[in-house]
């Protein structure tokens, strides 16, 4: 596991005040370590605070050597930072490793960081580097190789570069503004932000940050595979499969604390669970990407136990606002009353999950406001339809024709019908359904979790924000974010929150039903291959026992 | 013959021309374009991205200017880049840089298939792998096929309405009325499955050591091809092609059997056996000839859902691949490959029909 080498830096001020909360109840021990160590402190520090060790990793012991076969969809790969799905960036991780990383715990670990800390109102970050990593080519990681990967990360002129929004506040008209990074010496770095940000530490764990040689220039990180990780790949077809091999080359800087596998095969079986079924019956695979549905019960049937991670990925159905009727705030809201999202869970998911409150923000965000929700009432409901006129209205409600979420999305309809609202389900296939994703007046979109609650705000909900798919405009909501977005102290931050979350229920943005538990299914033999939120597949940990 | 040949390889043109073309238009509607770039430059790229890159790539031109591009009669885009190195159609398929370092036309008519964007590799290499993968398929299907039709047919025909004639037509008729999706499927959980079907109770009697007999999954395959990973793919494609012919070989051998000189043959005194092999088989195999020849571009149908049920990287499996990503160049050159298969299975079956039957001409 990577761990903190030595730290002298005073705690933040913050970190002690959550530290108190936490003991006081207030503040969940999952949200504490978020926070605390999105603040720079060190994870076995924050549990100190808490007068708790830090866990240990598993007591089995990991063998050196062994091949694991996973199935995982593989893509035709392309510049990092222009990733949009989890797997291009799986792919990649056992050479291009990133600055931080977010754990299972809901902590932020330091990866190719040592340590960071950030000054009071979060906007000026020191950054110290790891000494004694080499990139698998020879050259030695410097400060400078980490500044050239955040000007990187703010180029906005490269289409699909979606780190771009992460670092907003590093960036001035699409590039990166002048004198937002210093370079202190060759190990330290100081961000200075134009706003307060409290999201730019674990949004530099997210998938598409992973840190390239200053010579990447191409698009493929597979041709050109230079990195600081022990791996490096053997063969990459798309959609056919990956193998990954030890680098002999190379020495890592996490020398033995990891890499413990020989080989690694990725097989792209296609999208039918049924084929992978076949495949692990078979002996040809050891272990799944994401399994869901029925299927998680039926590969622990033959002999492939499954893992869990909670997480804050969900289901959003949301309404679009620009497009009439959906224009209308008492429409949405009628329509929200109409769905009881506990039996969406239960019909649409199989309850692997937990209920969610219809303002896309999970307990288990730090900043999270307990403030209730929706009311049921599908009779109230179907007056106020009938108030707008629109009794004889036919709705459409549009998703995607994937198992789960057109079962979610049939559940929703379902739910709305009964309570006396006509309305009919339209479901697309894939390569159709994402041309308009953002467009649809009704519809169903999966989004993944991100560490902290105003971080999906940030991108899905404020004015313009390019993946604004409610089409939600509203200069109070923009105004609060923005307060939110700079507030480190807990209880300051949540007051806040508590209004973002009103308004967003106030003005019935989405029926957002339940938070996801996700799942995968491996053989017993596989040790820290556990599932993880935000899907990582971290496999320079993964190892045979 | 020369004439008859020139006149099959124009019209095997023409249809070639023909079908690329509707697969031309059908993958180049504006709302294809646009799922092309959404899987090329990020799937929640914005409309505005959108148009940047099909303008960038050279996808806004008229779509009969683009085919013309791809036949080579057309000169390819190009675009100067802001450094001075150009970028363009020809550009990227020879890999060159330099102003004027490309030739102007680089289509089909000079031998370029282009780049498929799925794969993200030259269309050629992609088709060449896959062809091999679905030719060594093809070959067991057709080792496992024929005989097994031939021998059904044969025995069913030479003794018309007899007890064994009943039951192996009846078998032929269900082998070839079960489509493979579902002979897959049954097979699969027949012999694939540790819970259900034969494998667990063969491990209960301890006859075999893993824990299912077949692989449900041909991939490994790719790489080694054994009994166990191949044979439930190459049965179910094999069986359903099958039944065809021994209909067909069934119905000869009886129209040969009531021949005249079957029945001198008997009247003379010659063995049952010596007749049905000596006499009657070659006549009667000259119809399941031309079958089984144009029985291999069905086979073709077959192959699309075997190859993507045992997930077994083929050319069909490619074309579903090619399909489901909206990649243009693969796809029109998969549809080539399609109607090569087809005209030059005819070809054959016609050329040899000739051959097999002193009576017919080709002319």
């Amino acid at each position: 596991m990577t761990r903190k080498t030595s730290k002298s830096t005073p705690l933040h001020r913050a970190a002690r005040l959550f530290a108190r909360e936490c003991k006081d109840g207030t503040l969940s021990r999952r949200e504490f370590l978020t926070r605390a160590t999105a603040l720079g402190v060190a994870a076995p520090a924050a549990y100190g605070l808490l007068g708790l060790v830090a866990p240990q990793a598993r007591a089995q012991t990991p063998q050196m050597g062994g091949t694991l076969r996973m199935q995982m969809d593989i893509k035709a790969q392309r510049d990092p930072r222009t990733w949009d799905w989890s797997e291009l960036a799986n792919v990649c991780r056992g050479w291009l490793e990133y600055l931080v990383s977010y754990e299972r715990d809901g902590t932020v670990q330091p990866v190719l960081l040592e340590s960071w800390e950030a000054n009071d109102d979060a906007t000026i970050y020191t950054l110290k580097l790891r000494s004694g990593v080499t990139w698998n080519n020879g050259d030695v990681f410097t400060a400078s190789h980490v500044a050239h990967n955040i000007e990187r990360w703010c180029d906005a002129s490269v289409e699909g570069n979606s780190m771009a929004g992460r670092m907003s506040a590093l960036s001035d008209g699409g590039k990166l503004r002048e004198g937002a990074v210093e370079i202190v010496d060759d190990l330290t770095l100081r961000l200075h932000l134009s706003s307060p940000d409290i999201s730019i530490i674990v949004n530099m764990a997210d998938y598409p940050a992973a840190v390239v040689h200053p010579s990447f220039t191409g698009d493929d990180p597979v041709a050109n595979p230079i990195g600081t990780g022990p791996y490096r790949p053997v063969s990459h077809d798309t959609g056919i499969g990956a193998v990954i091999e030890r680098n002999p080359d190379h020495t890592w800087w996490n020398e033995g604390n990891g890499a413990y596998l020989d080989r690694i095969e990725f097989l792209d079986l296609g999208t039918d669970p049924a084929a992978w079924m076949a495949a692990a019956e078979g002996g040809e695979i050891d272990m799944t990407y994401q399994t869901t549905g029925d299927f998680v019960d039926l590969f622990e049937m033959i002999g492939l136990p499954k893992s869990e991670a909670i997480t804050a990925s969900t289901l959003a159905v949301r309404f679009n606002q620009t497009q009439a009727p959906y224009d209308n705030v008492n429409v949405r809201r009628a329509l929200q009353m109409a769905v009881n999202n506990a039996i969406v869970l239960e019909l649409g998911y199989n309850d692997l999950g937990t209920v969610a409150e219809n303002h896309h923000v999970c307990p288990i965000h730090p900043e999270y406001a307990d403030i209730g929700t929706t009311s049921f009432d599908p009779e109230a409901a179907k007056a106020m339809i009938a108030a707008e006129g629109l009794a004889d209205h036919e709705f459409e409600l549009i998703s995607i024709d994937d198992n789960w979420q057109a079962a979610t999305c049939d559940s929703v309809a379902a739910q709305i019908r009964a309570a006396g609202i006509n309305i009919k389900r339209t479901i697309l296939p894939g390569a159709t359904f994402w041309n308009d994703w953002l467009n649809y007046p009704f519809s169903s979109t999966e989004w993944n979790m991100r560490p902290l609650g105003v971080q999906v705000l940030n991108l899905a909900y404020r004015s313009g924000e390019a993946w604004n798919e409610a089409g939600f405009s509203n200069a109070e909501f923009d105004a609060l974010l923005d307060e939110a977005n700079g507030i480190a102290d807990a209880d300051a931050r949540r007051e806040v929150m508590a209004k973002i979350q009103q308004i967003l229920l106030d003005e019935g943005v989405l029926i957002q039903p339940y938070w996801r538990s996700l799942y995968r299914n491996k053989r017993d033999t596989i040790l820290n291959a556990e599932m993880h939120p935000t899907f990582e597949v971290r496999y320079q940990h993964y190892a045979l026992s | 013959m020369l004439v008859f040949l020139a006149r099959r390889i124009g019209v095997m043109l023409v249809t070639a021309l023909c079908l690329t073309f509707v697969v031309f238009y059908l993958t180049n509607i504006p709302a294809k374009l646009e799922t092309l770039a959404k899987t090329q430059a990020g799937s929640r790229i914005s409309d505005s991205e959108v148009a940047s890159w099909l303008e960038r790539n050279g996808y806004n031109q008229p779509m009969l200017w683009r085919y013309g591009e791809w036949l080579g009669v057309a000169p390819g885009w190009t675009r100067a880049r802001d450094d001075g190195t150009m970028r363009g159609r020809c550009y990227t398929l020879t890999g060159l840089a330099e102003p004027g370092a490309a030739p102007t036309r680089c289509g089909l008519a000079q031998g370029y298939w282009g780049n498929s964007t799925r794969f993200r590799a030259p269309v050629s290499e992609v088709i060449r792998a896959r062809l091999g993968a679905t030719g060594w398929l093809m070959l067991w299907v057709l080792i496992v096929m024929v005989p097994m039709a031939l021998v059904v047919g044969v025995l069913a025909g030479m003794r018309e309405g007899s007890r064994t004639d009943r039951a192996l037509s009846t078998f032929a008729i269900a082998s070839t009325a079960t489509p493979e999706y579902v002979s897959g499927v049954v097979f699969i959980a027949l012999f694939a499955s540790s819970t259900v079907g034969l494998s667990p109770l063969l491990v209960s009697w301890g006859w075999i050591d893993g824990p299912v007999l077949f692989q449900g999954n041909a991939r490994s395959a790719l790489e080694r091809i054994t009994f166990w990973n191949f044979a439930l793919p190459v049965m179910t494609v094999a069986l359903y092609g099958m039944g065809y012919i021994a209909r067909i070989t069934r119905a000869s051998m009886t129209e040969v059997m009531t021949q005249q000189y079957i029945r001198t043959a008997r009247l003379k005194g010659v063995s049952f056996a010596n007749i049905v092999l000596r006499h009657a088989l070659r006549n009667a195999l000259i119809a399941p000839f031309t079958v089984i020849m144009l029985q291999i571009p069905w086979l073709l149908n077959g192959v699309v859902i075997v190859e993507v049920l045992f997930s077994y990287p083929g050319f069909g499996w490619t074309l579903f691949e090619a399909a489901a990503n909206n990649d243009i160049e693969l796809l029109l050159a998969a549809s080539v490959v399609a109607v090569l298969v087809v005209l030059i299975t005819q070809l054959i079956s016609d050329i040899g029909y000739v051959y097999l039957n002193p009576r017919i001409r080709v002319t």
